[in-house]
C-alpha cells in the first residue's frame, strides 16, 4: 500500500448560497402563514353566521357591566341605554337581551360587544351634540350586532394575534383577548358600510329623517387624528374614509327617499361643563 | 407618530434585523478567511498522513507512538441559527451548519496533525472524530452554546 498525499475534494457543503436559501425559506414560510391565516379567516366568516345567538349569549352574556354601572337614572348612561332599547324595538329579529356598557375612556368610540352589548366611551357621550347623532352611533353598533360582525372581528383579532405570536415565536407578543385588544376590534370596510346602512335605517324608522348621521363621522377617532396604524390588524381592517361615508349617507337617503336633514332632538340629559 | 410605536417596531424588528445582517456579514467573512487558512495549512500538512486504519501497516518500522488530539469548539452566529430555525419548519439540508461542521472537522484534524508534527511524529493511525454538543445554561440546558469537534488518534514515529 502506497500513501499518496492528496487534497480531498470539498464536497461536504451544499452549494446553495445562504442568502438564496434565506429568501426561499422566508418567502415560503411567510406565504404559507398568510395562506393559512386567510384560510382560517374564510372558515371563520363561514362559521360565524351559523353560531346560534343563544350560545353566544350564554358564553359572553355576563361579561359586561350592565345597567347597574350606568350611574344616576337620568344621567347620560341610563338615558343612552333607554335610547338604545327604544331604537332596538324597530329591529324585530333582535335575538339579544341588549345591554349598554359605559367605558371610561378619553377617545370617543363605540363598540359592538359579543353577547349583545353595545359599549360607548364616556368621551363619546361628552362629545355628541344631539340625540339623533347618538342614535346613529348606537344604530351603527346594532348593525354590527345584527350582522354578527363582532364575532367575526373577535375571531379575526384572535387569529391575527395567534399568527403574529407564531411569527414572533418568542411568545412575548402573545396577545390574549384583553381589554386593550378589545379597543383594537375593528371591522372590515364593507361591514362598516353594512352597519352604517342599518344605523340609517333605524334613524329613518325612529325620526323619519337622517339628521345627525353625518355629524357622527366628524367625531370618529380616525377622522380626528389619522394615526398611521402600524399594527397589522388596522391595516387589514379599518373604517372607510369619513368623506366616503358621508357620501354614502347621501346616496342612501336618495335611494330610500328619506330626507337627509330634519329637526334634531336635544340630548336627553343636561350637559355639564362643555369644553 | 407615536414614539412608543417606533420603540416597539425597533425592538421587535430592528434589533433582530441588525443581528441578522451582522451575523451574515461577519459570519461570512470569518468563514471565508477560515477556509482560506484551512486550505493553506492542509496543503502544508499533506505529507503527514492521518489514517483511520486500526494498526499501522505491517511494514512500518515503528520507533515510537503516542496519542495526539486536536479539538475545536465552534458556535453558530445569529444568521445561521435563524436559517436553521426556518429549516426546522420544513426540513432539508441545513447548509449553514454543514459548512460550520466541515470547518470544525478540518480544523480539529489540522490541529491534531500540527500537534503530531511538533512532537516529531511521522503519521497518525486509528484516527477518530467525535462531536459533542455543549449545552447552554439558558433554557434549562436545552439551548446549544456550541459544538466541540474532537479528532484523536495514535501518532507514530517511523524509524529510517
Amino acid at each position: 500500500m502506497v500513501y499518496v498525499p492528496r487534497t480531498p475534494p470539498e464536497n461536504n457543503v451544499s452549494r446553495t448560497h445562504p442568502l438564496v436559501e434565506l429568501a426561499t425559506l422566508l418567502g415560503g414560510v411567510a406565504a404559507a402563514a398568510v395562506l393559512l391565516t386567510l384560510a382560517a379567516m374564510a372558515a371563520l366568516d363561514w362559521i360565524v353566521p351559523h353560531i346560534p345567538p343563544r350560545l353566544e349569549i350564554r358564553v359572553f352574556g355576563g361579561l359586561w357591566p350592565g345597567a347597574e354601572a350606568l350611574g344616576e337614572p337620568d344621567g347620560p348612561g341610563a338615558r343612552t341605554r333607554a335610547l338604545l332599547l327604544r331604537l332596538a324595538t324597530h329591529w324585530e329579529a333582535n335575538p339579544y337581551p341588549l345591554q349598554l356598557t359605559l367605558l371610561p375612556a378619553a377617545q370617543p368610540n363605540a363598540f359592538a360587544l359579543p353577547g349583545g352589548a353595545v359599549g360607548v366611551t364616556s368621551a363619546l357621550l361628552d362629545s355628541v351634540q344631539s340625540e339623533n347623532e347618538l342614535a346613529f352611533v348606537l344604530g351603527h353598533e346594532l348593525g354590527h350586532l345584527a350582522g354578527r360582525h363582532h364575532l367575526q372581528a373577535m375571531g379575526r383579532s384572535l387569529l391575527l394575534s395567534l399568527a403574529l405570536a407564531g411569527f414572533h415565536r418568542g411568545g412575548s407578543e402573545a396577545l390574549p383577548l384583553t381589554a386593550a385588544s378589545l379597543t383594537a376590534l375593528r371591522f372590515a370596510r364593507d361591514q362598516e358600510r353594512a352597519a352604517d346602512r342599518f344605523g340609517l335605517w333605524l334613524l329613518a324608522q325612529e325620526y323619519g329623517h337622517l339628521g345627525g348621521a353625518a355629524d357622527f363621522f366628524s367625531r370618529l377617532p380616525d377622522a380626528q387624528a389619522p394615526q398611521a396604524g402600524l399594527r397589522v390588524a388596522s391595516w387589514l381592517a379599518t373604517h372607510p374614509l369619513s368623506a366616503d361615508r358621508v357620501q354614502e349617507v347621501k346616496d342612501w337617503a336618495r335611494q330610500n327617499g328619506v330626507p337627509l336633514q330634519g329637526p334634531l332632538r336635544p340630548l336627553p340629559w343636561r350637559h355639564q361643563d362643555r369644553r | 407618530m407615536d414614539t412608543t410605536i417606533w420603540i416597539q417596531l425597533i425592538s421587535s424588528w430592528g434589533v433582530p434585523l441588525v443581528l441578522l445582517a451582522l451575523g451574515y456579514g461577519v459570519g461570512t467573512s470569518v468563514e471565508r478567511s477560515h477556509y482560506r487558512s484551512l486550505r493553506i495549512r492542509e496543503a502544508r500538512m499533506r505529507s503527514l498522513p492521518a489514517l483511520n486504519l486500526q494498526r499501522p501497516p505491517a511494514h512500518w518500522k515503528i520507533a515510537g507512538a503516542g496519542m495526539v488530539t486536536g479539538s475545536v469548539v465552534v458556535s453558530v452566529d445569529y444568521f445561521k441559527r435563524f436559517l436553521a430555525g426556518l429549516r426546522g419548519l420544513v426540513g432539508g439540508r441545513i447548509r449553514v451548519y454543514e459548512s460550520l461542521l466541515d470547518r470544525g472537522r478540518r480544523e480539529a484534524l489540522l490541529r491534531m496533525k500540527e500537534g503530531a508534527r511538533q512532537q516529531g511524529y511521522d503519521a497518525i493511525v486509528n484516527v477518530r472524530l467525535e462531536t459533542s454538543r455543549m449545552a447552554s445554561s439558558r433554557r434549562d440546558g436545552k439551548g446549544t452554546a456550541g459544538v466541540e469537534v474532537l479528532a484523536f488518534g495514535t501518532a507514530v514515529r517511523i524509524a529510517r
